[in-house]
């Protein structure tokens, strides 16, 4: 089991995310950085879709009443296993009684504590994530609170140390063009792309809203359709969304741009204040990025095995 | 006449858009389509709203192949071949479960049992889903029983509250914030998470409201 000690700014279950009910006005919730996640399970040999708990800020502390290999992906939140540092992409083992801290970090936002065989919770609609909207899912249906006990399988064989090559972060996104340009003022998509927006402390998990001294106000909507995490809103302040894995399945607000799947990952790390930009590309280059991004873990998962069997 | 266009909305999502005059004939095409796509295993999930269907594809390199075909099925899609499902939902209306009725009633200058037997007297159809998981929007509410959104939002609407808002109609299947009028209540679950089919309602699904007296 996994006692929260300190849950830290925001702590929950997720996994690689709830899909197949959109249409019942389910979110996809879900990891925000995907890739730091299966890298998290490919160091453990689990499953790709293993949940782990995202921690978000820091400020956490975890005591492990069991005997555990574990990982750590994402941002370097400073983690520490008792007094000994820990650095995101490797695996380790802990002792029962040990206590995993996560500090924070001024340029990083989200690590992920990966388990072998994953957070043992129930799986609700397809999967372990929880969704903070609506209560269920993950750990009892919210963030991780203190004195939360959280089951999983102990690991009896110690884990030799292992490390995967995280994959960097940027703060330069790549996005397709939205369907509703041509309804927005006509240079609406090359403003979007040529300022540099700050990230606003009103944003979480449902969407990153984008702040700038001049903004891009209208007056147009759409009739609601299906929205999923990646897609840019433009709501009539000017304002855009960067919607995130928590948010709605529908929207009315003008679609003025998409992140491509490969980048949204980025959005784990940009904290309220930080900056972002964009880049236009078209639909060759976002597929491409997505086949390199599940190519790499691949690799990794063969390269593993083979070490595993050198052993 | 309604004019039909298809496009790629990021790498797994496509959508057909249709412009136009919505008529129950074009809606029921949507759900019909909806219905067909649903049966080619090739989506992992299909989201009708009230002039578009979202389709996320299982592998993005289908994309070209489906944004021609889905145009082709919109054109063979039969109104008829969607067959709705009907609920009948027992509500208690007015009260303590409807606090809005009185104001309702002032605002149409209808007595609250006509604005009750208006309400009832019309089988809904669920355009969609959204904002909350199970929150139907229920088309379409009788002309006399229009009204725009509550000018202040209730921070908290009970769950299982029966609400109207400009032409539709819905129930709040967990208790939250709000801007709808509060007409009544009903018992039925909407969303449970737990069973194997966690929302009551899904698109297309027809909605009657069976006034029961309060105990």
């Amino acid at each position: 089991m996994l006692r929260v000690i300190k849950p830290g700014v925001f702590s929950s279950i997720q996994d690689l995310g709830r899909h197949g009910h959109r249409h019942l006005g389910v979110s996809q919730s879900g990891v925000l950085d995907p890739i730091a996640l299966k890298a998290g399970n490919a160091l453990l040999g689990n499953i790709e879709t293993a949940a782990c708990i995202e921690i978000t800020v820091g400020l956490a502390e975890f005591e492990f009443t069991q005997p555990c290999n574990f990982a750590i992906t994402g941002g370097n939140l400073n983690a520490k296993l008792n007094s000994t540092a820990l650095y995101p992409g490797w695996r380790y083992h802990a002792k029962a009684g040990d206590i995993i801290k996560f500090a924070s970090h001024p340029e990083f936002l989200r690590a992920y504590l990966c388990v072998e065989n994953g957070f043992d919770v129930p799986n609700l609609m397809n999967s372990r994530s929880t969704d903070c909207q609506t209560q269920f899912g993950g750990f009892k249906g919210n963030a991780l609170q203190k004195g939360d006990v959280i089951p999983f399988s102990e690991s009896c064989v110690p884990c030799s140390e292992l490390a995967i090559k995280p994959t960097d972060y940027t703060n330069v996104v790549r996005v397709l063009k939205g369907p509703h340009c041509d309804i927005l003022p006509e240079d609406y998509l090359a403003q979007l792309l040529s300022k540099t927006w700050t990230i606003s402390d009103l944003s979480n998990r449902m969407g990153a809203r984008l702040e700038h001294p001049t903004l891009l106000p209208h007056q147009k909507s759409i009739d609601s359709q299906g929205v999923h995490p990646g897609v840019i809103q433009l709501p009539p302040t000017g304002t855009p969304i960067v919607l995130l894995n928590d948010c709605q399945t529908t929207g009315g607000y003008p679609i003025i741009a998409s992140v491509i799947q490969a980048d949204l990952r980025h959005f784990s790390q940009l904290a309220p204040t930080k900056t972002c930009r964009f880049k236009l590309v078209d639909f060759d280059e976002a597929n491409t990025a997505l086949k390199k991004q599940e190519q790499e873990i691949t690799r990794f998962k063969i390269a593993n095995q083979q070490f595993e069997n050198k052993k | 006449m309604t004019c039909v266009q298809c496009y790629q909305l990021s790498e797994q999502a496509l959508v057909l858009s249709i412009d136009g005059l919505i008529t129950q004939e074009v809606r029921q095409k949507i759900f019909a389509l909806a219905q067909t796509a649903n049966n080619t295993n090739d989506f992992f999930d299909i989201v009708p709203a009230n002039s578009s269907i979202t389709f996320y594809l299982n592998d993005f390199t289908r994309a070209d192949y489906w944004l021609e075909q889905l145009i082709t099925l919109w054109a063979k899609s039969e109104p008829e071949a969607f067959i709705p499902k009907t609920h009948l939902i027992d509500t208690f209306y007015g009260g303590e479960y409807g606090p809005d009725l009185n104001e309702i009633s002032e605002l149409t200058g209808l007595s609250q049992k006509q604005v009750i037997e208006l309400h009832a007297s019309v089988d809904y159809q669920v355009g969609f889903l959204g904002f909350l998981p199970g929150f139907g929007y229920l088309e379409s509410l009788p002309e006399q029983l229009k009204l725009p959104r509550k000018a202040t939002p209730r921070a908290h609407v009970p769950a299982l509250s029966v609400a109207i808002a400009e032409s539709l109609t819905a129930i709040y299947p967990s208790s939250s914030p709000g801007g709808w009028h509060l007409l009544g209540r009903c018992e039925q679950p909407l969303f449970d998470p737990h069973t194997d089919s966690p929302s009551l309602l899904s698109p297309g699904d027809v909605v009657r409201f069976i006034p029961k007296e309060h105990r």
